[in-house]
């Protein structure tokens, strides 16, 4: 048992900590509730007129994507080349098949297009009435503004947090990764 | 052929099939022949089998064919196997043959009939249910085959059940044989628990570990199911109604084949029958009873087909009674006597109902003689036959069961010849009536119609003249009649080739041998041919001129004994109040009460569930870590003990 | 690649580094399945215009085919040279291990067959349903072949997180999504409870390898190791996640609800045979001479799971939700064999897993076309008069039921029938009858579906349900535009009327127009009801299928 100890004297620290964080913290916060600026999301200065669409392309995604894929290659070709001697062919062979392993994932995001950058290539059918001219217009016209994306019954600026006016998004310009195949 | 015994029960399978996918495409000649001719190649495979059996020599002349394993759990390993000795496969020759000419035959029979593809359809399902039960190699097989027989029985029954009285009849037979099939299985389960088998083989070997008590337990559960199957006393009300079906079914069905079932079980297990002589004597004195009640009882009917229903009661009362009395040759021997005759009597009342446009009466017919030549004799020789007129099939098939009556024990001899003289007596009145005499059909109403039978059925109106049936009719007819004429060369054919020796092994040390002496035998059967001789004398001078006789057709006999009645004031009618008592009051009130309870008690578990399941991811993680927690605690208290 | 991680790892002590032998016969199924899905999302990155659904079907049908057919060889092989245990006693090579490759195999040729007409009615394209699917199942052939926790780890992760991507698959149901997001989150906690588990033991015993665990024990008495047994209770956690046994159920409703309907096909299947393999494998090979300690705890799982799998499909509208509790029923009995951990239990779980895999897999298949487009179509009403629109289809998912219901003469009553032998064969009275009972309960709400399949569709009773409120309220929270609740009970766990004639409307309108059952998928029906019933009336077969295929160690 006594090879266990540290782990015991671990386990109790760590309550400890996270104990005293919270004591801690509820001690030396400044006492005040938080108002609606507060709690409303964060859009780059624009005053937040609704809640975002459920799900929103990030493009990023996709590279970071390939750069985990990488990045895990990496990971693992560092330990093969320090040792590779060792491990003679058999080494060599099974980091080859590794690599192509890798490669195809690769190679299958490419030709999801993850590299093909710019809006000008819909990789699904998008919703034929909502283009980015729309989108820009409805944030800037406000409820009934051109756009038309509002229910009319929707919320007024700086709406309240209701319902989501916003139509379902069945396909989405950039989807990470997903199923979906360029049209 | 052996190995190809399988497709004895396959083929009739595939007509089954076949009449399910394409019965009704193939419509109304086209499904009867297509049905036949699966169960004549049957019949031809069933005799290449036989011919290979015969061939194999030595004291174990059987064969055993193991399909599959059919349930493999433990302890209980259950073959379908099928087992092939000189007992089973004299069942499968009669049943595959008479099967075949009966198909046949239907093809003309039910010409026209809305449901024709549908008959055939269930006619080849059971011949197969039929087959699988002769062949099956232990008792759960046969239990099929039990049941499949029972369940096409009902079908067919009840085929035109538009009509009230076939749906009831139907109903009637599914009941009675229910009762049956609960002792059949009941004893397969006691001799499950005793020999730890189903197998034939397995339970015969293991007699001597079962124990009398048991055995005997054993042998009147399967009489239960004898019982109802093989219409025996107090189970046998149901045959007579099943004449509702198509006649073609109550020949095949209920005179032939199915209900010879039970005689059948009784010689497949006849080593435990031997081992329990009290359950023997219960079986010959259950036989001896039906066989005369049953022919008192059709001493009074005036439907031909109920008459020839009773007649096979009282038959299948002699069969049972001979293997009571250990003569399970003799029993065999009857059996497929009476298959030929019974089989050809039924045909040819169905011809004469053809005929007569759906007359059934008696009183009605008359002096057909003339008008149907064919039917006329055939039928006249099947009635002979039965009747016990040497040299005809029945005298020496009744004769051995006679004699071996006599050696058990005079009594039953004296019950058995008084019943071979009203078989003499009823079957010659009822030939009397059909084929002599005046053409009553003529007349509007029948004599001394019959108010009391309700169940009669009746043409109506003046019936148009009578006409020979087509060629598929009588062509059965004939080849029936000459296998019921000549069927006693079974007994001698020669010293090697005799049925009693042919089934000889399978009843190897019972008590039957022929230890009578040959004068004794002599007597006994003079004494037979001449009661036989009488009794169709007295039958044909009292009715051949007369057919009104109320004096001769007791009210008592007329209505079975009151069996029905019987069975309506101790068990249907305290039955029926049971099941008012029960719908009034237990469901209302009980079973209602529980099931809204149960309902109630559902739903709360339900709105407890819904606490429960709140669809919050943290609320399951929270479960899991519960689960984990009480994992925890459980491990706890196994290191703290231990 | 576990090769290279084994090698690494041991590099790191500077000794001589022996490259392990590969015998690829041994894992030739698992290696033929991940070579079908990389070769297919190659062809398919490659060939991205001229591979459409049809063609991507067709290379998983091939490579399912070639699993089965690899593994039939392996199966004639093992019985002919017997087991043994391959590259560096990682990998089990026995019959037990080929009985699950090709149970995974079918399960996925099936899957595949099912998969391909609901990707052309949804209006999926692309390759990914299926490599995923391939990916999922070669996870769960890992487990029934891994002879070492770790590998074990491995072929689980492989199996969930494909599984995962699977379950989001339908990216327009906002369903789908939920399910797969609440999937993932639990299944990534039980995989660290499963990992801790494996790290304790690995601490009390000083191998991750299993029949090296299994001669540590039995030459040392670790009969009060603290541990040991906390890492035996965590093992059974993560295992008992993946085979949704109560109480590591939750998850299970709601996944099964959300998820494409082959998916939770597939999921039912094969997470079930590759988790209750490494199930059986651990608990039965491994730790047998702990038996007593962990007994009562399946025990204990086994009736939560009949129990509460029984009587909460009772209240189901449903029909997804309603299959989901009847797999924790199942669970529930295939944990039976577990309990008994003899010969007799291994070989009943298998047999059960084996026939679970038809009858569930065609399940799904039949509520597949009955849920039309837009896989919506899922509530009790909506199979309303089934039996007069579509008589052979209704009969395929009534045979079907019923066999799950354990109705004689299909497999699923010896299914039932061997692992209740089992339980008794070691006595446990209490888990048979409790198991009995339940299928007793189970059976009604079978028998509700066959029901409502064979009444008529107006027939609208008295709308008493309306009263009853709803049960589940959360799982399907997102408010989701696109799949606006239609009924007014809306979909989940509402208290179903135990009449089955009192029942609101059907969902759509259409619901009492054919629905279209593509050619492929009519196969995968007719053979998983084609096993039902052909083994179902002739057992033996597989009964002794199932007997031969015995663990290397017990």
């Amino acid at each position: 048992m006594d090879d266990y100890l540290p782990i015991l004297i671990l386990i109790i620290l760590g309550f400890l900590f996270a104990a005293l964080s919270f004591v801690g913290s509820a001690m030396l916060a400044p006492k005040k509730r938080p108002t609606a600026a507060k709690i409303a999301p964060y859009e780059c200065g624009i005053v937040p007129t609704i809640e975002p669409p459920t799900r929103f392309p990030v493009r990023f995604y996709l590279v970071a994507m390939i750069f985990i894929i990488f990045d895990i290659e990496i990971v693992f070709l560092y330990p093969f080349a320090v040792i590779f001697r060792q491990l003679r062919s058999f080494g060599l062979v099974e980091v080859l098949v590794f690599a192509a392993v890798v490669f195809v994932s690769f190679l299958f995001l490419v030709s999801n297009g993850a590299l093909t950058w710019g809006p000008a290539k819909q990789l699904v059918r998008a919703m034929p009435s909502r283009t980015s001219e729309s989108t820009i217009a409805r944030i800037t016209a406000g409820p009934g503004g051109p756009g038309g994306y509002r229910d009319p019954s929707g919320p007024g600026p700086g709406g309240t947090r209701t319902t989501d006016p916003v139509p379902p998004i069945t396909g989405d310009p950039a989807a990470p990764a997903g199923p979906v195949r360029a049209a | 052929m052996l190995h190809l015994t399988y497709l004895i029960i396959l083929l009739p399978l595939v007509g089954f099939a076949v009449q399910v996918l394409f019965g009704r495409r193939l419509g109304d000649p086209v499904a009867g022949a297509v049905a036949t001719i699966f169960v004549g190649a049957s019949f031809i495979v069933s005799v290449g089998v036989f011919f290979d059996l015969l061939a194999v020599h030595g004291a174990v002349r059987s064969f055993t064919q193991n399909l599959w394993t059919w349930i493999p759990v433990g302890g209980m390993q259950i073959h379908a196997g099928l087992y092939v000795d000189p007992l089973s496969m004299t069942m499968v020759l009669f049943v595959t043959g008479i099967s075949a000419l009966i198909h046949l035959y239907s093809i003309g029979y039910m010409k026209g009939d809305r449901d024709y593809p549908k008959f055939f359809l269930y006619l080849n399902l059971f011949v197969a249910s039929m087959l699988i039960l002769v062949l099956g190699n232990n008792l759960l097989v046969t239990y099929v085959g039990w049941e499949g027989v029972g369940t096409c029985s009902y079908l067919l029954v009840a085929f035109w059940f538009t009509r009230e009285t076939a749906a009831v009849a139907g109903k009637k037979a599914f009941i009675y044989n229910r009762i049956g099939d609960a002792g059949f299985i009941a004893a397969a389960f006691l001799t499950f628990d005793k020999v730890g088998s189903l197998d034939y083989s397995v339970i015969f070997a293991n007699v001597g570990k079962i124990g009398t008590a048991n055995i005997t337990a054993i042998c009147l559960l399967l009489m239960v199911g004898v019982a109802a199957k093989s219409a025996q006393i107090p189970l046998f009300p149901w045959l007579a109604d099943a004449m509702e079906g198509p006649t073609p079914v109550s020949a095949l069905i209920h005179a032939a084949t199915m209900v010879t079932a039970g005689v059948y079980l009784l010689c497949r297990v006849n080593p435990l029958l031997h081992a329990s002589p009290d359950a023997a004597w219960i079986v010959a004195l259950i036989g001896a009873a039906t066989a005369f009640v049953a022919a008192t009882i059709a001493c009074a009917q005036n439907d031909i087909k109920k008459v020839l229903a009773y007649s096979t009661v009282s038959q299948l009362g002699y069969m049972v009674l001979a293997i009571g009395a250990g003569a399970y040759e003799a029993a065999i021997f009857l059996m497929v006597a009476h298959a030929f005759f019974k089989g050809l009597l039924f045909l040819g009342s169905g011809s004469v109902i053809h005929g007569l446009h759906d007359e059934q009466d008696l009183k009605r017919m008359g002096n057909l003689r003339v008008y149907m030549p064919i039917t006329f004799v055939t039928f006249g020789i099947g009635w002979l036959a039965i009747a016990g007129v040497p040299p005809l099939s029945g005298f020496w098939a009744k004769g051995d069961v006679l004699d071996n009556a006599w050696a058990a024990h005079p009594a039953l001899w004296v019950v058995g010849i008084f019943t071979a003289l009203l078989t003499a007596y009823y079957m010659s009145r009822l030939s009397g009536l059909a084929f002599f005499g005046q053409d009553r059909w003529k007349n509007k109403v029948a004599v001394g119609a019959d108010a009391d039978m309700p169940d009669a059925h009746h043409a109506a109106g003046p019936i148009p003249e009578p006409h020979e049936s087509k060629w598929v009719m009588t062509l059965p007819l004939i080849v029936l009649a000459v296998l019921a004429a000549a069927g006693g060369v079974m007994a001698f054919a020669t010293p090697h080739l005799s049925l009693a020796r042919w089934v000889d092994p399978v009843f190897s040390g019972s008590l039957y041998n022929d230890h009578e002496t040959t004068s004794t035998i002599w007597k006994l059967s003079t004494l037979d041919a001449v009661v036989a001789v009488i009794g169709v004398f007295i039958g044909l001078r009292l009715w051949i001129t007369r057919a009104d006789r109320p004096k001769l057709e007791w009210a008592f006999l007329r209505q079975s004994w009151y069996f029905n009645e019987i069975f309506d004031a101790i068990i249907g009618r305290p039955g029926a109040r049971l099941a008012q008592f029960t719908s009034t009051v237990i469901e209302d009130k009980v079973i209602d009460g529980a099931v809204d309870g149960t309902g109630a008690l559902v739903r709360r578990t339900g709105m407890a569930l819904r606490r429960v399941q709140t669809g919050y991811v943290r609320n399951y993680a929270l479960w899991i870590v519960v689960g984990i927690v009480a994992l925890f605690a459980f491990m706890l208290t196994r290191t703290w003990w231990a | 690649m576990s090769t290279l991680l084994f090698a690494a790892a041991s590099g790191a002590y500077g000794a001589k580094i022996h490259t392990p032998h590969i015998d690829y016969l041994s894992i030739l199924p698992i290696l033929i399945m991940m070579g079908g899905a990389v070769l297919l999302v190659t062809a398919s990155s490659l060939f991205r215009q001229v591979m459409g659904v049809g063609s991507a079907t067709f290379i998983t049908v091939g490579t399912a085919i070639a699993t089965l057919v690899a593994a039939l060889f392996q199966w004639d092989h093992v019985v002919t040279h017997g087991a043994k245990v391959t590259i560096a006693g990682s990998i089990a090579y026995d019959g037990f291990s080929v009985f699950i490759q090709i149970v995974v195999a079918i399960a996925m040729l099936l899957t595949a067959l099912i998969a391909d007409g609901y990707l052309k009615r949804e209006g999926i394209d692309g390759p990914e349903f299926h490599v995923l699917a391939m990916l999922s199942a070669s996870g769960a052939m890992l487990m029934g072949s891994a002879n070492d926790l770790i590998v074990i780890f491995l072929g689980l992760e492989i199996l969930s997180i494909a599984l995962y991507v699977l379950a989001a698959f339908n990216h327009k149901r906002a369903e789908s999504g939920e399910a797969a997001l609440k999937y993932f989150v639990l299944g990534a906690f039980s995989s660290a409870v499963f990992v801790y588990g494996i790290a304790l033991v690995y601490g009390a015993t000083g191998s991750s390898n299993l029949p090296q665990i299994a001669d540590y024990l039995s030459k040392n008495v670790v009969a009060s190791n603290g541990v040991l047994l906390a890492g035996l209770a965590l093992l059974l956690v993560g295992f008992g996640f993946k085979i949704a046994a109560v109480p590591f159920h939750m998850w299970s409703p709601d996944v099964y609800q959300g998820s494409p309907s082959p998916v939770t096909g597939l999921m039912a299947a094969i997470a079930k045979a590759g988790a209750f393999a490494a199930l059986l494998r651990v608990f039965v090979s491994s730790f047998g001479t702990l038996r007593a300690d962990w007994q009562p705890i399946v025990w204990g799982i086994a009736i939560l799971s009949l129990v509460v799998g029984a009587f909460a499909a009772l209240v189901q509208k449903d029909i997804k939700r309603m299959m989901a509790y009847s797999s924790i029923n199942h669970a529930g009995f295939i944990l039976l064999g577990v309990q008994a951990a003899t010969v007799r239990g291994v070989s009943a779980s298998l047999y059960y897993l084996f026939a679970y895999m038809f009858m569930v897999i065609g399940t799904f298949a039949v509520i597949t076309v009955v849920a039309r487009d837009g896989d919506s179509g899922h509530q009790l009403t909506d199979y309303r008069g089934l039996g007069k629109r579509q008589p052979l289809l209704a009969l395929a998912f009534a045979v079907l039921l019923l066999a799950q219901a354990g109705a004689p003469f299909t497999t699923g009553f010896l299914a039932k029938f061997t692992v209740v032998a089992a339980a008794v064969d070691i006595h446990s009275y209490a888990l048979a009858v409790i198991a009995m009972a339940s299928a007793a309960v189970a059976a009604f709400f079978y028998l509700r579906v066959v029901v409502a399949m064979y009444s008529p569709v107006g027939a609208v009773g008295d709308l008493s349900d309306l009263d009853a409120g709803e049960l589940d309220a959360g799982p399907i929270s997102v408010a989701s535009p696109a799949n606006a609740p239609v009924s007014v009970h809306g979909q989940n766990d509402a208290v179903a009327s135990l009449s089955v004639l009192t029942e609101g409307p059907p969902t759509s309108a259409v619901a009492d127009r054919m629905v279209r059952v593509p050619g492929l998928t009519t196969v995968a029906i007719g053979l998983s009801v084609g096993f039902t019933i052909v083994f179902g009336i002739i057992p033996g077969p597989i009964v002794d299928f199932a007997h031969q295929a015995t663990l290397l160690f017990t």
